[in-house]
């Protein structure tokens, strides 16, 4: 049995340790906002907060998450960093499929959390690991910077 | 002749050991108050790691099966449950002590020191008969172990006679008076228990322990264990007994990087279930441990890599991140790891390839194989970036050092899914 504290909620789940996160948050809970892009952290579809931290989901054992805030992107509307974040994207007009954006405004949150006004290295460095196959890449940083600036 | 000259110093000492032989009494870890014998006997088969190769990959606990790459041929580790037909059911504890103490086993059968009973030998009678009472409480199971396939002449078994003669000593441990008790329960832990020499002291060409060389760092499996010699350069002189004694109780250390591989088992099987006293009395005695030279090359330049470093940020940042902090967990960390510093990349690249897991009592750690998915001159490339990014040293790798690791199997490929 693992308690997980998931959005400010406390969780009771029967799931084993070892299974990952993301198929807790989904397929136990019913939050599925959050993606299933390849299931090898190689895409970034599937991030979510770890006390603040973007980490990949699809890899991270649920037990490892006990003790610590899950942050999924059904809290950003709560959150005054993320709902920036996510006026930015509606501002820019980011999102083309969409598939991969609640990963990406994952990542750009916690970026701008840690870094108010991130330089191009810092978004580099932060949203690297974070695919888009409609290449909104170019309205992503600007978004970002927007963000920022908000 | 500068290669005899180890063996004949090794059979100096061995002869020197059977004249001490039996004179002192084995000092044995301390159990709990009204511990049973079988308790007492759990923590030793622990702490002598009997479990990393008596236990199948993936199969059930001293089953045998576990299968040794050696330069002559294959062997397996034998199933060491209580079974009579395909275990040791059969086992008297003469038997048992002459097995573990002297490495002939049941019936004169002569055994292979992949069996680490040069190491084993230093175990008093007691704590030997302890193993022995713990594996006897054990379910048997029915498990018969592959055939060993040895080249001649090492398929001779009777040949052990000579080896024996040359490499074990056959003498109990003996305290050393003038050091401290914690350093001389680390010293029983890691000679006589852990067999830490087995991997981290180079062999020579009769698979005899270099003893000049003692912890100075081998090549074992394909995987290269450190020099842990109290080194300050080569060795693990340099850090602090906390990121020592964290390392080998959870297979990390803060700016150390994680355990992979086989001492990734040797954290899981075996030194986390150690007492804390226990892994510091071990740190103790690996503090004074001979310091001893990695002779290497000189360092090469940093070279730029735009490949490397395009596939480090497709494939690793997620994980690792750009900075090499760790996102997932404090085990995707790569600063300060010392598979980053080797030029050669050996570890790396096992890890790269074949994809790597620790598990230290909690989930498992893992990191998906990349052999399936990248070209050979891809994780070359990235090797060398990480290596030169990382470890601040030029990396060496080559795309055929790529292509002598084997491609991952059907097991590690299942890992890079887990639940899918």
């Amino acid at each position: 049995m693992l308690t997980l504290s998931i959005n400010g909620t406390s969780h009771q789940l029967d799931v084993p340790d070892d299974m990952p996160l993301l198929w807790v948050l989904r397929d136990v809970i019913g939050l599925t906002g959050t993606k299933f892009g390849c299931g090898i952290a190689q895409c970034g579809a599937c991030t979510v907060h770890l006390d603040g931290q973007a980490v990949r989901s699809c890899v991270l054992p649920a037990a490892l998450a006990q003790g610590r805030e899950v942050k999924t992107i059904e809290a950003m509307a709560q959150d005054p960093v993320g709902r920036k974040v996510q006026r930015a994207w509606l501002d820019v007009e980011v999102v083309q499929c969409g598939y991969c954006q609640s990963g990406q405004i994952m990542s750009a949150t916690a970026l701008l959390t840690a870094t108010p006004k991130p330089s191009d290295d810092d978004i580099d460095a932060a949203m690297a690991g974070n695919i888009c196959r409609c290449g909104t890449y170019v309205r992503i940083r600007d978004a970002i910077k927007r963000a920022g600036e908000a | 002749m500068r290669r005899l000259r180890p063996v004949l110093l090794g059979a100096l000492c061995a002869l020197v050991g059977i004249a001490f032989a039996d004179t002192g009494r084995a000092q044995s870890p301390t159990g709990a108050p009204g511990q049973t014998v079988v308790q007492r006997g759990e923590y030793l088969a622990r702490a002598a790691d009997c479990a990393a190769c008596h236990t199948p990959p993936n199969g059930q606990e001293f089953t045998g099966g576990y299968k040794f790459s050696l330069p002559f041929g294959t062997i397996y580790g034998p199933n060491i449950t209580p079974d009579k037909a395909t275990g040791i059911g059969d086992y008297t504890d003469d038997e048992f002590v002459s097995a573990l103490q002297r490495g002939v086993g049941r019936g004169g059968k002569h055994l292979y020191p992949a069996m680490p009973y040069t190491n084993y030998t230093l175990m008093s009678r007691e704590d030997v008969l302890a193993i022995k009472a713990y594996l006897f409480s054990l379910t048997p199971v029915h498990a018969e172990s592959p055939p060993n396939d040895l080249s001649f002449p090492y398929n001779q078994r009777w040949g052990m006679v000579f080896w024996n003669l040359l490499n074990n000593p056959d003498h109990r441990f003996r305290p050393d008076t003038a050091k401290s008790p914690a350093w001389n329960r680390g010293a029983y832990l890691a000679e006589a228990l852990g067999h830490c020499q087995a991997c981290h002291t180079p062999r020579n060409f009769l698979y005899g322990l270099e003893s000049g060389r003692a912890y100075g760092g081998a090549v074992v499996q394909d995987w290269l264990a450190y020099n842990i010699t109290s080194d300050k350069e080569s060795g693990v002189g340099a850090w602090s007994d906390d990121d020592l004694a964290a390392y080998l109780s959870t297979g990390h250390a803060p700016n150390h990087g994680p355990a992979s591989g086989p001492m990734a088992e040797a954290v899981d099987h075996s030194l986390r279930h150690l007492a804390q006293s226990d892994i510091r009395a071990l740190v103790t005695y690996l503090r004074d441990v001979k310091p001893v030279r990695t002779e290497t090359p000189p360092p090469r330049p940093v070279r730029a890599d735009a490949l490397g470093e395009r596939v480090f940020r497709e494939a690793c940042v997620s994980c690792h991140l750009l900075d090499g902090g760790g996102r997932q967990t404090p085990y995707a960390a790569l600063q300060g790891a010392h598979s980053v510093r080797d030029p050669n990349g050996t570890n790396l690249l096992q890890i790269l390839v074949r994809g790597g897991a620790i598990a230290t009592g909690g989930p498992t750690a893992f990191m998906p194989a990349f052999g399936g998915a990248y070209g050979s001159e891809e994780l070359a490339a990235v090797a060398n970036w990480t290596i030169g990014h990382f470890g601040q040293r030029g990396g060496a790798v080559t795309r055929k050092d790529v292509e002598a690791v084997p491609p991952p199997g059907p097991a590690s490929a299942a890992r890079a899914t887990p639940g899918g």
